[in-house]
């Protein structure tokens, strides 16, 4: 008995295809922020994600002036100030790692509001001071 | 260290003989395949699949009927076929296995099914 | 004790490699007695792994610090249940962890299935001996627990923000779920290489995939809550990496779980399900791959360690495995039966499969794209939370449709009637719920109103289920209504316990819609007495109070809760100061109120405790958010009322396979 052959698959197809266009198309026009290290910036445009060791951390993310410090490359010299604003998370302090976002102005790195964020001691190695 | 050194000890027999055991219990063995689906078990096995599908779509479509999601219309409508497709299937594996499902009771298009 | 631990995990290793080899050879060739020797080494497997984790337990209990295991994560303070949790606590033990519990699921698999299905067994052993061996290896030559030192007088202790009730729960339940992925795999994989294509490795280990799904999506709503209440930032779920890692394979778990039921009903869709089963276990290897190197930039960010290298190696050979055997045995796979319309449930199913599908590989994508663009461009590209937000709302809200259609349908084809008829309640509930959302002043948020109203559709359509089901017992003569419902759901617990399954994802979707899309957030500093106001609530800063403990000070803001001119509570944000590990602890206030089933969570983001004594809070409103726990327990309800065994459909599916098996009487 020969069935009508139905649409469904071509119409499930169709929907696959136009799934992937979507995510193509999203995908180009918000693409993500990079994440670098303060001897990367100078080669970098706009928003950014920075990862570095704090360095000299003085004054008050809530006040005006905002939460101050340098920030380090993990295994190099290259250092970049930073002002930053918002929340500060616990585990914060010199010598820690810690990613905020923002842009480079003027030599300084302005931070985004409350991006700041530190790595938690890693669970799988023993702990370094 | 000697308790270590001895739990390794019986251990590592233990092991020894687990792994060795069915050629320990069978040192002549009659028979040493293993069993395996040949060809006919292989369409007998599909065939009982297509049977349970059948079955089971009738079960489904009168709980579905009785429920409600089904309408009269559309009850009647699919009822016939999939009879249809399961009296082919139950024909198909031969008289064994609708006596066997007799025994057990489970025969939906004799008697009325609870949903 | 070390040495012995050394010697069970090597022995481990022997065994699994014999599995793999002796067990494929056996299969082969059929070779019964081999075959059998192969199994039993595969179950020994388990029996030298227990030994190895009981070594370590042990010392851990102990106080060994000749283990550096136990020196690098416990101390003599740290209480009985985190020398415990330690098991689990880093790399080595973890490690343990897993090979423990999928030697013990092989064990349990192989010796439950011996007799009902021999030929299938004969290569599931082969296939779990292999993959437990890779493990036993990464154990013996690469991170061993049992590394010993001169024992110092004290341990390195546990971070304390891991001593806490979810260590002990959380990850011991991601882990039965994460391996529990490896059974279904196993056997999908050994009926392939036995040239089956029946859906007997389906039928055996529709349990174990039940079961590890519970598990893994139990545990992940466990980790959410830890995440909300100890971590303290005020959310649940950050798309970081490690979260996704547990994600991806229960979404894959989830598109394979309803898959299988299209094979079962229609015989259709089974090429869709070996792959299905294959990228869900893939995902969970690749997960656990993730959480162990450094490779992906994440808030865990897990030291690198040479155990990235090997278990990209397994990765790569898993999946390259898979896919050989798939494209091999494509021809068995091939159905005759064809979708026949598109109204019918069949393709509601394969749409719940695209789309669980593309959220997992869009998510695959977000996590693995810093290390794509970091090849390529040098520096990694990390995709934000609109990203992730983005195609959770594109993908997740037809599949919350999908949800409220498809108990409607018929499989088949489904007449237009019918379909009008089923839809009509539902929707008509929806487009209320709607409309009176709108009135409320809640018709802000195009993307709110739809969550909120498909919502509605669902579980109007489970409920309308339920009502229909219950009534037609009722006139087949059940007594009471009680005693229909009962019996409606006790005969057919698959069905109805799926509904109450999707009945609480479709609470955890109101709860993530609601504390999202409703939810407000103030932030101010505040001199003592001053007040501030969110949401309806009135929040005023009274006093500090410090308190000492034994390795803690306490630092709490004393904050009085006002509604409508009530005082009706007082919560105490602030933050915790270790005195050893030197580090600080923010301890988030969370109030509970129940009209709303959502939170008041205070945070004391900055105390200064001299001059001003300002503080600066923060104060964020979550409406519904308590649904996403809630839902988390209707969950586990619904599972084990699917789980719970039937004996009648056991029998059935016991004697379809008999035949099969039996010789034909002439």
């Amino acid at each position: 008995m020969a069935r009508k052959q139905s649409p469904a698959r071509l119409v499930v197809a169709l929907s696959v295809a136009a799934v992937l266009v979507i995510f193509l198309v999203y995908t180009s026009l918000a693409s993500g922020t990079p994440l670098v290290q303060p001897s990367q910036l100078p080669k970098q445009h706009g928003s950014v994600s920075l990862a570095g060791v704090v360095l000299r951390p003085h004054g008050n993310a809530r006040s005006t002036q905002g939460l101050r410090f340098g920030l380090r490359d993990f295994a190099g010299k290259t250092t970049v100030n930073v002002v930053y604003h918002g929340s500060v998370p616990d585990l914060f302090k010199a010598g820690r790692r810690v990613v905020v976002d923002g842009t480079l102005k003027n030599g300084v790195f302005v931070a985004r509001p409350d991006t700041l964020v530190t790595k938690c001691p890693s669970k799988y190695q023993p702990k370094k001071g | 260290m000697t308790a270590a050194v001895v739990i390794a000890a019986v251990l590592a027999v233990a092991l020894v003989l687990a792994v060795a055991l069915p050629f320990l219990r069978e040192p002549e063995p009659a028979d040493d395949r293993l069993v395996a689906l040949d060809a006919r078990a292989q369409r007998r096995l599909a065939l009982a699949e297509e049977r349970d599908r059948a079955l089971a779509a009738l079960k489904e479509l009168e709980l579905d009927h009785r429920t409600g999601k089904v309408s009269d219309a559309d009850y009647r409508a699919e009822v016939g076929e999939l009879r249809r497709q399961a009296a082919t299937s139950l024909r198909a594996l031969g008289e064994r296995a609708e006596a066997a499902r007799d025994r057990n009771g489970d025969v939906p298009q004799l008697r009325q099914r609870d949903p | 004790m070390a040495p012995l631990g050394r010697a069970a995990l090597a022995l481990t290793l022997g065994l699994a490699a014999y599995a793999l080899v002796a067990g494929a050879y056996a299969a082969w060739r059929g070779r019964r007695r081999l075959a059998l020797s192969a199994r039993n080494a595969l179950v020994a497997a388990f029996g030298t792994t227990l030994l190895a984790s009981l070594i370590l337990l042990g010392a851990l209990l102990r106080h060994d610090f000749s283990f550096v295991y136990v020196a690098e994560h416990t101390s003599r303070q740290l209480g009985t249940a985190y020398r415990f949790s330690a098991f689990w606590g880093g790399q080595e033990g973890s490690l343990l962890l897993w090979l423990l519990v999928l030697t013990g699921y092989a064990a349990a698999a192989v010796l439950l299935n011996r007799r009902s299905a021999p030929d299938l067994v004969a290569w599931v052993v082969p296939v779990l001996g292999g993959l437990a061996a890779f493990f036993a290896f990464v154990l013996v030559f690469v991170a061993t627990p049992f590394a010993t030192q001169q024992a110092p007088p004290d341990g390195a202790g546990l971070n304390p923000s891991l001593q806490n009730p979810y260590m002990l729960a959380h990850p011991p339940l991601l882990y039965l779920g994460y391996v529990g992925l490896a059974v279904p795999w196993a056997f999908g994989m050994g009926a392939l290489l036995a040239r089956r294509a029946d859906e007997r490795w389906i039928v055996a280990t529709r349990r174990w995939t039940l079961l590890a799904w519970t598990a893994l999506g139990v545990g992940q709503l466990l980790g959410s809550h830890w995440a909300y209440v100890e971590v303290g930032w005020g959310g649940f779920f950050a798309w970081d990496p490690v979260e996704n890692a547990a994600l991806m394979p229960w979404l894959a778990a989830t598109a394979f779980l309803h898959s299988v039921m299209v094979q079962e009903k229609r015989g259709m869709l089974k090429v869709w399900n070996v792959i299905l089963v294959s990228l869900a276990f893939w995902l969970s290897l690749f997960g656990t791959f993730l959480t162990r190197s450094g490779v992906v930039n994440s808030i865990h960010s897990f030291a690198q360690s040479s155990i990235g290298g090997w278990f990209l190696g397994a990765i790569a050979v898993t999946a390259a495995f898979s896919l050989l055997l798939i494209l091999t045995r494509l021809e068995l796979l091939r159905t005759e039966t064809k979708l026949e319309s598109l109204v019918s449930r069949e393709v509601t199913f394969l749409y719940n499969n695209l789309l669980l599908v593309a959220l997992a590989l869009t998510i695959l994508w977000g996590v693995t794209s810093p290390i794509v663009t970091e090849l390529l461009n040098g520096v990694p590209t990390n995709k934000h939370q609109g990203y992730y937000d983005f195609f959770l709302r594109i993908f997740g809200l037809p599949l919350l449709f999908l949800m409220g259609v498809a108990p409607l349908l018929a499989w088949r084809r489904a007449s237009w009637r019918s379909v009008r008829a089923s839809f009509a309640i539902p929707a008509a509930v929806a487009v209320a719920v709607g409309l009176v959302l709108v009135a409320l002043g809640e018709g802000g948020s195009l993307l709110g109103l739809l969550a909120y109203t498909l919502s509605a559709f669902v579980l109007a359509s489970i409920g309308y289920e339920f009502v229909r089901g219950t009534a037609a017992r009722r006139a087949l003569g059940e007594p009471s209504w009680l005693r229909a419902f009962g019996s409606l759901v006790a005969r057919n617990r698959r069905r109805y316990g799926g509904y109450v399954v999707h009945a609480a994802i479709v609470l955890l979707a109101l709860g993530i819609a609601g504390s999202g899309v409703s939810g407000t957030e103030r932030g101010r500093l505040l001199q003592p007495g001053e007040s501030m106001r969110v949401a309806g609530y009135t929040l005023t800063y009274l006093d500090q109070t410090v308190s000492q403990r034994p390795n803690v000070t306490e630092l709490r803001v004393n904050v009085a809760v006002s509604r409508g001119g009530h005082r009706i509570g007082t919560l105490h944000p602030g933050k915790n100061a270790y005195l050893a590990e030197q580090q600080t602890s923010n301890e988030m206030a969370i109030r509970h109120d129940v009209a709303s089933l959502g939170d008041l969570a205070v945070i004391a983001d900055q105390i200064n405790q001299t001059g001003s004594r300002a503080v600066y809070l923060k104060a964020l409103a979550k409406p519904l958010i308590n649904l996403i726990w809630i839902a988390g327990f209707v969950f586990v309800l619904g599972s084990a009322i699917t789980l719970w065994p039937d004996a009648r459909e056991q029998r059935r599916l016991a004697d379809r396979y008999d035949e099969a098996l039996a010789p034909v009487a002439s």
